[in-house]
């Protein structure tokens, strides 16, 4: 009776409700400056999940529950990233989009440049669909955004659930296969944010589970399921580009395999070649900058593979949380570094159990569960690339993709854990265990340790707000200098790029950097301001301003960002001499265009 | 579309959340009005389209309608790009319910015609909720927005370091005349002095008390200097260190508008 009770869809939600509070007390305490136990936020995050888990393992729930619980659980764990942020986007690649957004706000068209990420305005899909949501509601970028992410992470979920559902002929096997991949070390924060990959993702999930029911559609439904397809195919192609590629080549795939394996239903090709069509249509007509700047990344991560297979270079230490500004960063602790590798440990169990019983009922085999398949192998040896220093990201990007294989072969693993037979509510709790330890494990394999939980950007004292440097000089600049471009060190350009609506360079491309966090002025940084007409120069002197996830947040006493650079980063704009626009202390603001 | 009241009332809601959307001045009724208008209207009239008279499962529909709906709002914005208009509230307050009126057409003439035991199929029923349900349901909900209202909200952070910025800028064009701010982010109020000099020989002081997050602005003319640009340096003093400039911002009016 009692199990019965807590096991009821209210109970869930409330427990998932009670996690998310949780999460967002933990968030608040830290924000607060008052260094919470992350254990609050841990617990929060398995309250909302182990519930869910528990109940989506039992063979009572109808499909129609299972599907609730499934929404349940990615909408309350989207909330957990949602309650990270507070009011202002905060994550690297969210100011980058927010931008374009604002820049199509600005021009009422899309493709206006982006400083920051030169190629993200022609993959305008993400800013476009945002764009009718402000215009039409009138709400903030932020808002907006965090709505249409939300929306497309229920789609996700719910498309996840079909596919699965589909493919395992099972319902139950579908949602503990969701709950699987809520373990994917980009499920929490990565995927959640605002950045185009947020929706691509979700509709190359529908494409799939678009085709596989146009694939159990009678004949003359067919047609139907190709509507969703096609529009789905083309928005994926201008929303993201690695997305648009993945779906190209799992589309190719397929058309292979229906070849090789001689299944006697029409063969996909079309949707493979409109994929992969749309794709070269595309970088070629409107994103040729996309080369640019995929390609050295990807040249990049095969050369680090192969020093570090060499032996040329050391390996890359795992769950080394490098703070690119180089001020010392609050590294994993032993427990949760032993917690990810456990995480990846159940992973490759559920792998084993999942092929084998696949490869026993091989005569059931369809080319997408056999591509699944392949997918789960290929995610462990996408893991291999997190020890070359230069291809760890590349292997964490391309994991996202891989584990819709792996948690549809855990189906199979669960499914012959959970067979009939006695202490099956034992069996239940160890599934449940092992599903809560990969969601947290892939949680902490999946952003740095040190701000799992939020910082503070901004504050009150005496009742009223008070704000970050950088956020403070984003909105001096909004307030006073619209429209000004402005060289930065990399966490400041970001800030004033969105809320500051600046044109904002920093980073390499060109090098700002070294012109930001020299202290001596060499002879080619002057020109190079002049040549891209930057008139405006930060000179921020914290050692963190370079660092995109911790920049742009109050420097908190005895925690973080207090290291400084040398005076000579100011002073070396001083002496040429420029004008002083703003000033805060460890932030000077040049405009090189006022000298005597 | 006469009998498909599924798809008529679909074409009502668009028109009519369509001009609330562009027409009402209050945020959140905008929000409610464009949020079915953006993310399931336009899916739901082309998933109709397309599916015709064939059956679907509620759960895929609505799946299907939202999912279609955000390949919609992308790739709209891509066709409402090609026209000199362009993204603007009107266009898209235009251009989504025609896609929802020309797709329920479309759907329209696809559907067998109507009889009431089809008409009766299409709804989708759901449960109804136990009393102690919705209660528990309602909590949850309460709690779920507390988070959420908890996270937007600024805290007390005692650890945060605070600061204080001073900035300088011409008011105008004519670069005659210099607005000097100063904003504190401290924690506690604060007094200072603030020096503004025009050139080697004028000055002016002001006595400046800020509470947190507080800004003060001062105007100051700047008479021009026959013989170049005059020099303006305000400088911030703390009282415990008169001495030592705190904050200083400088400027040399009327700028020049070259890089060096």
């Amino acid at each position: 009776m009692v199990q019965a009770r807590l096991e009821s869809p209210p109970v869930i939600a409330l427990l998932a409700a009670v996690g998310l509070f949780l999460c967002s007390l933990a968030n608040a305490l830290s924000r607060a400056t008052l260094s919470p136990s992350p254990l609050i936020y841990w617990l929060g995050l398995l309250v909302i999940a182990l519930p869910i888990f528990f109940r989506l393992s039992s063979p009572k729930p109808s499909s129609r529950e299972r599907l609730g619980l499934v929404l349940l659980l990615g909408l309350a764990l989207y909330c957990v990233k949602v309650v990270h942020d507070g009011i202002y986007f905060t994550f690297s690649d969210e100011y980058v989009h927010a931008f374009n957004v604002h820049q199509i706000e600005r021009y009422d068209h899309l493709y206006h440049f982006n400083p920051a990420i030169a190629t993200s305005p022609y993959y305008p899909g993400l800013e476009g669909a945002t764009s009718a949501l402000t215009m039409l509601t009138g709400t903030s970028i932020y808002v907006s955004g965090t709505i249409l992410i939300g929306a497309a992470r229920l789609v996700f979920m719910t498309a996840l659930f079909f596919l699965f559902a589909r493919l395992s002929g099972s319902a139950r096997g579908a949602g503990i296969g969701v709950a699987v991949y809520t373990g994917t070390t980009n499920f929490l924060f990565w995927g959640a944010q605002f950045s185009y990959e947020s929706l691509s993702l979700p509709l190359v999930v529908v494409v799939l589970m678009a085709f596989v029911e146009r694939e159990e559609a009678p004949a003359k439904a067919r047609g139907a399921w190709t509507v969703p397809i096609v529009l789905a195919i083309l928005a994926i192609t201008i929303t993201h580009h690695l997305s648009s590629y993945a779906l190209a080549v799992i589309l190719v795939a397929l058309a292979v395999l229906y070849r090789v394996m001689k299944v006697e239903k029409p063969n996909p090709w079309p949707f493979a070649a409109l994929a992969v069509g749309a794709a070269l249509a595309w970088l070629l007509i409107a994103a040729r900058s996309t080369t640019g700047y995929l390609f050295p990344v990807l040249e990049e991560a095969v050369k680090a593979i192969w020093k570090t297979a060499s032996g040329e270079s050391a390996p890359r230490t795992l769950f080394h949380q490098a703070s690119s500004a180089s001020e010392t960063v609050a590294s994993t602790p032993l427990p949760a570094r032993a917690l990810a590798l456990i995480a990846v440990a159940v992973l490759a169990a559920g792998a084993f159990f999942g092929l084998r019983q696949i490869w026993r009922g091989r005569e059931d085999r369809q080319p997408m569960v056999v591509i699944f398949c392949l997918g789960a192998i290929a995610f462990f040896a996408a893991l291999t690339l997190r020890f070359a220093p230069a291809a760890w990201e590349t292997g964490n990007r391309a994991g996202g993709y891989f584990f819709i294989g792996l948690a549809f072969v855990c189906i199979y693993a669960a499914a012959d854990l959970l067979r009939r037979g006695p202490r099956l509510i034992r069996r239940r709790l160890l599934l449940s265990g092992a599903l809560g330890v990969v969601l947290v494990g892939g949680a902490i394999s999946g952003w740095p340790w040190d701000i799992q939980l939020a910082r503070p950007l901004q504050a009150t004292a005496d009742g009223a707000k008070i704000e970050s440097e950088p956020l403070a000089l984003a909105e001096f600049a909004r307030d006073h200098l619209d429209g000004s471009r402005f060289a930065a060190p990399e966490s400041d350009a970001r800030v004033l790029l969105e809320p500051g609506g600046q044109v904002a360079y920093g980073g390499q491309g060109p090098d700002i950097e070294d012109i930001v966090d020299e202290e001596f002025l060499a002879e080619w940084q002057l020109p190079l301001l002049k040549d891209y007409h930057l008139p405006f120069v930060v000179a921020d002197r914290r050692l963190i301003s370079e660092d995109t996830l911790r920049g742009e947040f109050f420097a908190v006493r005895d925690q973080y960002g207090t290291d400084l650079r040398g005076s000579g980063v100011t002073h070396k704009f001083a002496r040429i001499p420029a004008g002083r626009v703003w000033h805060s202390g460890r932030i000077v603001l040049f405009n090189l265009e006022d000298r005597p | 579309m006469r009998g498909h009241r599924d798809l008529t009332r679909a074409c009502v809601a668009a028109i009519l959340c369509a001009l609330v959307a562009a027409l009402v001045p209050f945020d959140l009724i905008r929000l409610l009005a464009a949020l079915p208008l953006t993310l399931f209207l336009p899916g739901y009239a082309v998933v109709a389209c397309a599916f015709g008279s064939q059956e679907l499962a509620p759960a895929q529909r609505a799946l299907l309608s939202v999912a279609t709906s955000l390949t919609i709002l992308v790739l709209g914005a891509l066709v409402l790009n090609i026209f000199p208009f362009g993204l603007t509230t009107a266009s898209w307050a235009v251009l989504l319910p025609l896609v929802v009126i020309a797709a329920c057409r479309g759907a329209a003439l696809r559907r067998e015609r109507p009889d009431r035991a089809a008409r009766g199929n299409r709804g989708i029923s759901l449960p109804r909720p136990a009393t102690g349900s919705l209660v528990i349901g309602v909590v949850a909900l309460a709690i779920a927005v507390a988070a959420v209202a908890l996270a937007q909200k600024p805290l007390p952070a005692d650890d945060a370091v605070g600061f204080t910025a001073l900035w300088m800028l011409p008011t105008d064009s004519g670069e005659d005349a210099v607005a000097v701010g100063v904003v504190s982010n401290q924690h506690h109020p604060t007094s200072y002095r603030l020096v503004v000099s025009l050139g080697d020989s004028q000055s002016q002081t002001y006595r400046v008390k800020l509470d947190p997050g507080e800004e003060r602005t001062y105007e100051v003319d700047v008479p021009p200097e026959p013989d170049g640009r005059t020099h303006v340096v305000a400088s911030l003093y703390r009282k415990q260190r008169p001495d030592d400039p705190y904050r200083r911002v400088t400027s040399w009016l009327p700028r020049q508008e070259t890089l060096p």
